[in-house]
């Protein structure tokens, strides 16, 4: 076996292959070896993509595996990576990696851990696939991979109080992605019907799609992906996925498996489509802004926390797909960037609010209050991923979304530029509807008076304290909100381990930017070639 | 030297990081740390600087740039003569408020991130005032606008404050959408985005009148966010509940002053686009002139002070309006030395009645807080342009400019100009009078308890109401006093940078910044005003000469409710019950008399999933099929 295939193999089956062992470990001895030896697996993961990643190029090219797999439909193993998948596994790794360290310290109420934990490795092993398939029907058999273990994470793990909640979340979840993975594939089958192959590097290369197959296999995949992403009306499943998760569900599915969705549209989609025709690519684009706008008015109406970053996720893949809809290399490069922001900053949030539930028992914004006062430093850490979800420029947030809008003002010669210049105003706009929800939020969860605050004169509008009587940790907590502990702590060590990362990355990638572009941009031109 | 720029870009982050690790641990540790970097990176600020005034030629540096489609994005930074004395500017100011922040939050459990939050509004500042690249300056830019944030809602528990945090990011960043598609224009047209690049382009000519009159005026819609400009001026006095210290660092020279800075720094570009030019002209007039009434009915000290904030800096925009670069900019330093003067010494006072702002609880305080008195006096003096404090010089200088522009103006309409000239002299008779009302309230007068007829209530609660009712009035400690007399001197002194602005901006300067006869005849008026509001304060019994009358609220915020907020919050409704009974209808299998999607949705919710997948994966097999044999 050759250096490129043990080490994109090896991505998949170290996890699996993990995944195995602590199924076995579960079984013959105790959960906890199985539980550690889960995370020794995601971290080994870590590790190999970053290799990975060290070791190939940004471009698809040498670095591959490409065996016959189903001879006689001629499908074939065919991985690899380039500039554009290799942000995302490593992403996923990490996310994934996260994830099962914060298993450690914070077992699920209705217990089977270690099952938990294996779930997610068998997820991660689909996810990273995903990234790596060349093959459409290929990354479909691992798109499916990683479907089928969500489905009982959520119906398993989910929200402890609302079990029939929870089953028809895990429900219409599984049932809105398979529909969407089987219009996908129907779509695969069209493009191979013109073009003979399921190698998307050879379509990419040579395919000029035209005529009324090409459009209707465009159609459908573009439906498969937007199932997943997700774009409005198809956006249904996600808020109630999202928030009846378990925490590393939420994580997971909002950080990781919406990106395959944006994953598929840079690969898979962008390559069958040709941006000429008079309606599809603008029809996709203005789906994506509705959802921007959709997304942030629902967040403003929100009730729930979970539910509010759920609906977060809709307008920034809106972004995603906005970026991706302009055919442009600044467009992937915008689309890869708000991925990977995304995926750091509201893998963060569902932490936080993760964290929020388990202290409190809920994620009512009604019951939550003065959490400032309670527990700053998880305050604190939930108005930093808030400022860098509402993409304040020097966090992650703030370079995907700027460039989409960037990428729309100067889409591909082709497209309508008037239609494209207001999309990007109405996705502009979108950016001052998602400040206004997270500052309700701020100013709703986090903040708030603790004991009776009287102002200073009553007669005047404004109030000065030279000194606030407030100490942190220490506060007076008014009886109407719920309290499980008597204790409040704030975040403890494991979850600074856990979180830390992506608290550190969404600042790196807020003041370097080019980290990412110039590898994204090199892969783009090379796999579209003319672009 | 560009060594030294990243030591002072990357200090006060990284001082704003140290003092947010020890944090509650080593409260002493946490005070040392921010006052310590403060004067460090004053220091460092005055070694950059001082050499890049006058004729030295600017120094560009690049430190890294991103190869990407379209131009690169670049980490590059530029300081002339105008980044040199902001940085001044800002880095004084920033020290003196950390030194004054001291005292005035010793007790204060939120010191650490307080004083965090203060450093990162230093760096921001830093980073606009130095940038070359735009999108650099956009980062400062709004950082500037998020740390205001958390420091306007310091305290979190006050409704007051928390609504008005809210209002003042939402406003300016909204106006910020102007920077942000001003950056994008500007970028394709000239396939660059930096400054220096853009505007030696646009100076060295090609360009049609007005060719570019969008980024102008997108730019134009930025700062009057940013700068409370009318009609985005509501924010800044709902800015107030922040800590006073606070409100020195914005109003004189961070975050409001960053608009004029901006518009200064891209000056060729707004010289070329004259509809750009008009429309500041006419919103400064406007602004200042409305600003100025505001703050002579407010009843609340901190409240004059920002509404004359707003007034002051449309005096600024009034001269880029018309040109008068040099007597902008030096309008700008002389404001921000006197109105940090001010904030501070109204903190001082504030401090000293035990936390109030309304003037009604102040008065008589002259004998009991002596050095407060006088500071704010030289302060208060030259805020309303009494000769021969730096506010008289910088003024004239503004005025002139706008007059020459009246009487044969080239940049902006005539007519412009006139009103323009014209709002500035009667704003300046309003300033003598504000300044002098609010000067008189707190100093003079009779003491506060006796002179509030409000019921038996007493007026001033102190915030724990167990102590006795009675405010004991004290003067400020040290750390609180020494700033202000170190403020006193650029107060006093700075005017006479008009006479030698080749100091500052070289050689190649022209604009005459002096104007003997309108300086006398100003003088007069002044004079003149300051006699009537003294006589009406004597009439009124040495209290507030017009209480009975009442400014109502700016009425612009009641359209942008009617106009913005409600629709919004009307459509997340509808999206919210949109989302719940209409999209989610399909989705929970309403069509379920439809066979197909509601028959397998029922299959599902009867739990039976493995027949539900076999029924998927062979629908889709099946379709694959047939795919494959129609093709």
């Amino acid at each position: 076996m050759s250096h490129a295939e043990a080490a994109l193999n090896g991505l998949v089956a170290i996890p699996l292959g993990f995944a195995l062992l602590a199924g076995l470990a579960a079984r013959r001895t105790s959960d906890r070896l199985a539980l550690g030896l889960a995370v020794v697996g995601s971290l080994i993961t870590f590790g190999w993509s970053v290799w990975v990643a060290a070791s190939s190029g940004s471009t698809l090219g040498a670095f591959a595996v490409d065996k016959s797999w189903i001879t006689s439909m001629n499908v074939r193993w065919h991985l690899g990576v380039d500039g554009i998948s290799t942000p995302l596994i490593l992403m996923s790794t990490l996310i994934a990696a996260c994830c099962l360290v914060s298993l450690v310290k914070h077992a699920p109420v209705c217990g089977g851990r270690a099952t938990l934990a294996i779930l997610l490795l068998v997820i991660e092993a689909g996810v990273l696939g995903c990234f790596l398939a060349l093959d459409m029907v290929l990354f479909f058999v691992f798109f499916e991979v990683a479907l089928i273990p969500m489905w009982f994470v959520i119906e398993s793990w989910g929200d402890e109080h609302d079990e029939a909640g929870r089953r028809r979340a895990a429900t219409r979840f599984l049932i809105f992605t398979v529909l969407g993975s089987a219009l996908m594939l129907v779509g695969f089958m069209l493009v191979r019907s013109v073009t003979g192959t399921f190698d998307i590097v050879e379509v990419a290369s040579s395919y000029q799609p035209s005529g009324t197959t090409a459009v209707a296999a465009s159609l459908l995949i573009a439906a498969g992906f937007a199932v997943k992403t997700p774009l409005w009306p198809l956006h249904i499943w996600l808020p109630d996925a999202h928030s009846k998760a378990p925490t590393v569900g939420s994580v997971l599915l909002a950080a990781v498996l919406l990106k395959l969705g944006s994953y598929g549209y840079l690969r898979f989609w962008m390559p069958v489509t040709d941006p000429s025709w008079e309606l599809v690519v603008p029809m996709v684009a203005a789906l994506g802004v509705v959802g921007i706008l959709y997304g942030a008015l629902a967040c403003l109406a929100q009730t729930d926390l979970k539910r509010l970053i759920a609906y977060s996720s809709v307008g920034h893949m809106g972004f995603v797909v906005l970026a991706a809809a302009t055919f442009t290399v600044g467009g992937v490069q915008a689309a890869v960037y708000a991925s990977v922001a995304h995926g750091l900053i509201t893998g963060l949030l569902f932490f936080v609010a993760g964290a929020i539930k388990d202290r409190y028992g809920t994620t009512d914004l009604a019951q939550l209050k003065v959490l400032y006062g309670r527990v700053p430093r998880l305050a604190a850490v939930f108005a930093f991923a808030a400022m860098a979800s509402l993409g304040l420029p020097g966090l992650a947030g703030f370079w995907g979304e700027m460039l989409a809008i960037r990428a729309a003002l100067d889409q591909s010669a082709v497209l309508p530029g008037g239609t494209f210049a207001t999309l990007a105003v109405l996705a502009a706009f979108g950016v001052i509807l998602t400040s206004a929800y997270f500052l309700a939020v701020i100013r709703g969860m986090l903040q708030g008076a603790p004991a009776e605050v009287r102002p200073v004169n009553p007669g005047t509008e404004s109030v000065e304290l030279v000194s606030a009587e407030v100490e942190p940790g220490s506060l007076v907590v008014d009886p109407v909100s719920l309290v499980v502990e008597p204790v409040e702590t704030d975040v403890h060590v494991m979850e600074w381990v856990a979180w830390s990362p992506l608290i550190v990355l969404t600042l790196v990638f807020g003041v370097a930017p080019g980290l990412l572009l110039s590898p994204v941009g090199e892969a783009v031109r090379a796999y579209f070639g003319g672009m | 030297m560009s060594g030294l720029l990243v030591v002072l870009l990357v200090l006060p982050f990284a001082s704003a990081a140290a003092t947010m690790m020890v944090g509650h641990r080593g409260e002493s540790a946490v005070k040392g740390i921010a006052a310590g970097a403060a004067a460090l990176g004053l220091a460092v600020a005055c070694v950059v600087a001082f050499p890049s005034l006058g004729d030295a030629e600017p120094l560009g540096s690049v430190f890294a740039s991103t190869s990407s489609a379209g131009p690169a994005i670049e980490l590059s930074f530029y300081v002339d003569q105008l980044s040199a004395v902001m940085l001044l500017l800002a880095h004084t100011v920033a020290f003196l408020v950390q030194v004054y922040s001291l005292g005035y939050l010793a007790d204060d459990s939120r010191y650490p991130s307080y004083a965090a939050l203060v450093s990162i509004f230093t760096g921001a500042m830093t980073m606009v005032v130095v940038a070359d690249d735009l999108w650099v300056l956009l980062v400062g830019w709004e950082l500037m606008g998020a740390c205001s944030y958390f420091l306007i809602s310091h305290h979190w528990e006050l409704p007051e404050a928390r609504a008005g945090a809210v209002k003042a990011f939402l406003m300016t960043r909204t106006a910020d959408l102007g920077l942000l598609f001003a950056i994008l224009m500007l970028g394709s047209r000239f396939d660059s985005y930096r400054i220096s690049t853009i505007m030696s382009a646009i100076a060295e000519g090609g360009f049609g009148r007005d060719e570019l009159w969008l980024p102008a005026v997108l730019l134009t819609a930025a700062v009057v966010g940013k700068s409370a400009q009318f009609p985005l001026h509501t924010w800044l006095p709902d800015a107030m509940p922040g800590p006073t210290p606070i409100s020195a660092l914005i109003h004189a020279a961070t975050m409001v002053a960053a608009g004029v800075f901006l518009v200064a720094r891209t000056h060729p570009l707004f010289l070329s686009a004259p509809t750009a030019l008009n429309l500041l002209a006419v919103v400064a007039a406007v602004t200042m002139f409305l600003a100025a009434t505001y703050a002579l009915f407010s009843s609340d000290l901190k409240r004059v002070l920002a509404w004359s904030t707003v007034s002051q800096l449309a005096y600024m925009f009034g001269a880029l309006a018309v040109g008068a670069y040099s007597a902008a900019v030096l309008h700008l330093l002389a404001h921000g030395a006197f109105k940090g003067l001010l904030f501070l010494a109204a903190g001082s006072v504030i401090h000293a009645v035990g936390g109030s702002t309304s003037m009604a609880a102040m008065g008589a305080l002259r004998d009991r807080l002596p050095d407060t008195f006088l500071t704010m006096t030289i302060g208060f003096g030259a805020l309303a342009g009494v000769a021969p404090l730096a506010g008289f010089f910088t003024k004239d200088a503004v005025m002139g400019a706008a007059l020459e522009a009246a009487q044969d103006g080239r940049l902006v309409w005539p007519w412009v100009a006139w009103v323009l000239f014209l709002s500035m002299v009667v704003t300046a008779l309003l300033t003598v009078a504000y300044s002098l009302r609010a000067w008189l309230l707190v100093f003079f007068g009779e003491p506060a308890m006796v002179a509030e007829p409000v019921g038996a209530k007493p007026v001033v609660e102190p915030f724990d109401g167990a102590q006795e009712p009675l405010v004991e009035t004290h003067e400020s400690p040290w750390s609180m006093r020494i700033p202000l007399y170190l403020l006193t001197i650029p107060t006093a002194l700075g005017g006479l940078a008009v006479a030698y602005p080749e100091l500052i901006f070289g050689a190649e300067n022209e604009e005459s910044l002096v104007h003997a006869e309108l300086a006398v005849s100003m003088t007069a008026l002044v004079a003149v005003t300051a006699a009537l509001v003294f006589w009406q304060w004597r009439r009124h019994e040495r209290r507030d000469p017009w209480t009975s009358l009442v400014l109502p609220h700016p009425p612009v915020d009641r359209v942008y409710d009617v106009a913005l907020v409600r629709p919004v919050r009307g459509m997340a409704q509808l999206v919210r019950v949109g989302d719940r009974d209409v999209v989610d209808a399909y989705a929970n299998g309403a069509g379920a008399s439809a066979r197909g999607l509601g028959w397998v949705l029922r299959l599902a919710q009867n739990g039976n999933v493995q027949g539900y997948l076999m029924v998927v994966v062979v629908g889709a097999a099946a379709l694959a099929v047939a795919a494959g044999v129609m093709a």
